[in-house]
């Protein structure tokens, strides 16, 4: 099977060879490839060019465009910070005060760093022929206002300013709306989008159902293809009962904290789950810890047909021992 | 005891308005002093409680920062006699100066920690984000503050505090003024605390008061010993966002 095929196999409710994986290596295909960073957040053939390095580590079988949200807000006023080793980030929103609504409106086809984003894809699709599915990681619209207005202001205006939540909620819709069709347009198979705002670690259930929800399911509802709902570093386990049933959502990635079997559970047996060996603490990782960890978890899952293991949360940092991701693939290859 | 429920339900549900109406009501019936002790505090320590299990949302953290900032603002009179009493902020020496470190705009948890240091009595100067080392000690030496509070969210930023480190000791200010830090990369990683030259922190806005008491008994010669270290308890730092 190609790894594409091995995907499709899991998606549709057929049998792989084995377990497919995926790992969240959107910045180490720099690391691997030498690229400055800078050319690999700006340059989609520099970016193409790590992630055939990344294809030549470890083969997984699902490959991401850029994950470097940040980069969707520089277009709207916002300051980014970066840096030799990891992804662009915020560094400064674009907007001081919520009220100052006259903010540029930045768009995929003329925007240099949303251009970037979407022709990553494009080329990595084309680079890929079909081989293995790229995913575009797209930031959530209910969270792009922490990009343009900081945190504290996105609360202000989502809890006590109405109006202005309304307005910002539709400049984030639009955003979202033009970047997925773009990306889908591109060829991405599927979107990756971590949502954080609906996260009892931010806003509590009664909250979330009232404000954020509906504007989600408005935004997934527009979307020309499928979504996976990302855990956005937070758990999700304990409330994806909230997110179940949201439109165009075709599986969840689950944090590393959080129980498959209890997420199994809400969500039913034909939901793609995905997860969740926590990237960020790759660089922590030796060859022994990550076989044992894999191993672990492709012994819970066996019985699982929709699960693919997949890294949760960020990416997996630059100082990583490329022999962890080898074993990693190796174990997978291996099976149980 | 109604009151303190009521209140905590307004904060849970993000009823500001509601919650100012509150305690309008219980400051006329029994005096701001008293509102303060018997149902403001109360109903902030059961959030505390809560922040402290996991079991509050940022969203209701900040409602509660909120909510103690428009009780600040309803007792204007109070603030303003009392600080011309010899209890006052300035006579106590409660005086901080705090803002986010040079290249850090994360003002969250300081607008917090800024909301619960009033409260508690503390004259508060505010110098918002992207605070130079110079200027944050400027300020400090300018107002008479015992203490700085210096917020940053990210490791790369937190090590700009640094700089306010070399600033004091390089006026010769360890004894005058005392450097609390905060933030969500120091609940991550304790250890930097003391590597930026940070003399204490807290996990939690709330408990930011009691840091910066335990700072200015130092500076004054109550307690003894050289770094605070955590207080303990819940999760949301000076300046911290998950």
């Amino acid at each position: 099977m190609t790894p594409a095929e091995r995907v499709g196999a899991v998606l549709s409710g057929g049998i792989p060879d084995r377990r497919p994986f995926a790992c969240t290596l959107s910045l180490y295909g720099a690391r691997l490839s030498g690229a400055d960073t800078l050319d690999y957040y700006s340059k989609p053939g520099v970016f193409v060019a790590g992630q055939r390095a990344v294809v030549d580590l470890c083969s997984p079988d699902i490959l991401f465009g850029p994950f470097a949200l940040a980069l969707e807000a520089e277009g709207y006023g916002s300051t980014l910070e970066r840096f030799p080793d990891s992804p662009p980030s915020l560094k400064k929103p674009a907007v001081k005060a919520p009220r100052d609504t006259q903010v540029p409106r930045p768009q995929p086809g003329t925007d240099p760093n949303l251009r970037y984003l979407v022709d990553s894809v494009r080329a990595l699709v084309a680079d890929q022929d079909g081989k293995r599915l790229v995913a575009a990681v797209i930031t959530a619209p209910c969270d792009l206002p922490i990009l343009l207005l900081g945190m504290e202001n996105w609360l202000e205006v989502l809890l006590f300013e109405p109006e202005l939540a309304v307005y910002w909620s539709a400049l984030a819709l639009d955003h979202f709306e033009a970047l997925a069709s773009a990306y889908f347009s591109a060829g991405a198979s599927f979107l990756v989008s971590p949502v954080m705002m609906t996260s009892p670690a931010f806003m509590n259930p009664e909250l979330a159902e009232r404000m954020i929800i509906p504007h989600i399911r408005k935004a997934f509802s527009r979307l020309k293809g499928p979504i996976v709902f990302h855990h956005g570093g937070n758990r999700l386990a304990p409330y994806i009962g909230m997110v179940r049933d949201l439109p165009n959502v075709v599986g969840f990635a689950l944090d590393e904290r959080d129980s498959f079997a209890e997420a199994r559970v809400v969500v039913g047996p034909e939901t793609l789950l995905l997860g969740n060996l926590s990237g960020p603490h790759f660089s922590r990782r030796t060859v022994e810890s990550i076989t044992e960890k894999t191993r672990s978890l492709l012994l819970e899952r066996k019985d699982d047909r929709k699960f693919i293991l997949a890294t949760s949360n960020a990416d997996i940092p630059w100082d990583t021992d490329p022999n962890v991701l080898v074993a990693l693939r190796r174990t997978v290859e291996d099976g149980v | 005891m109604e009151l303190i429920d009521r209140l905590f339900q307004c904060i849970m549900d993000a009823r500001r308005e509601d919650a100012k109406t509150l305690m309008v009501k219980a400051i006329a019936e029994m005096g701001y002093e008293t509102a303060l002790v018997s149902v403001l505090s109360p109903t902030l320590h059961l959030i505390g409680e809560r922040w402290a299990a996991d079991r509050i949302s940022l969203a209701q953290g900040f409602v509660a920062g909120k909510v103690a900032e428009d009780f600040v603002t309803l007792g204007a009179d109070h603030w303003s006699s009392l600080s011309s009493s010899t209890m006052g902020s300035r006579q106590s020496g409660r005086i901080a100066v705090i803002g986010n470190v040079e290249d850090d705009y994360h003002a969250l948890g300081r607008s917090m920690v800024v909301s619960f240091l009033r409260l508690k009595g503390w004259e508060v100067h505010d110098l918002g984000c992207d605070v130079l080392a110079k200027e944050f000690v400027d300020q400090a030496l300018s107002v008479g503050a015992c203490v700085i509070g210096a917020s940053a969210m990210m490791l790369t930023t937190a090590r700009n505090i640094t700089s306010i480190r070399k600033e004091l000791d390089s006026r010769n200010l360890q004894g005058r003024i005392k450097l609390a830090v905060g933030g969500a990369v120091f609940n991550m990683r304790p250890e930097l605390v003391a590597e930026v030259g940070g003399e204490g922190t807290a996990p939690s806005a709330l408990l930011v008061p009691d840091l910066f008491e335990r700072l200015r008994l130092l500076v004054t010669g109550h307690i003894g010993g050289h770094a605070v270290g955590q207080v303990a308890g819940p999760t949301q730092g000076l300046g911290a966002l998950r």
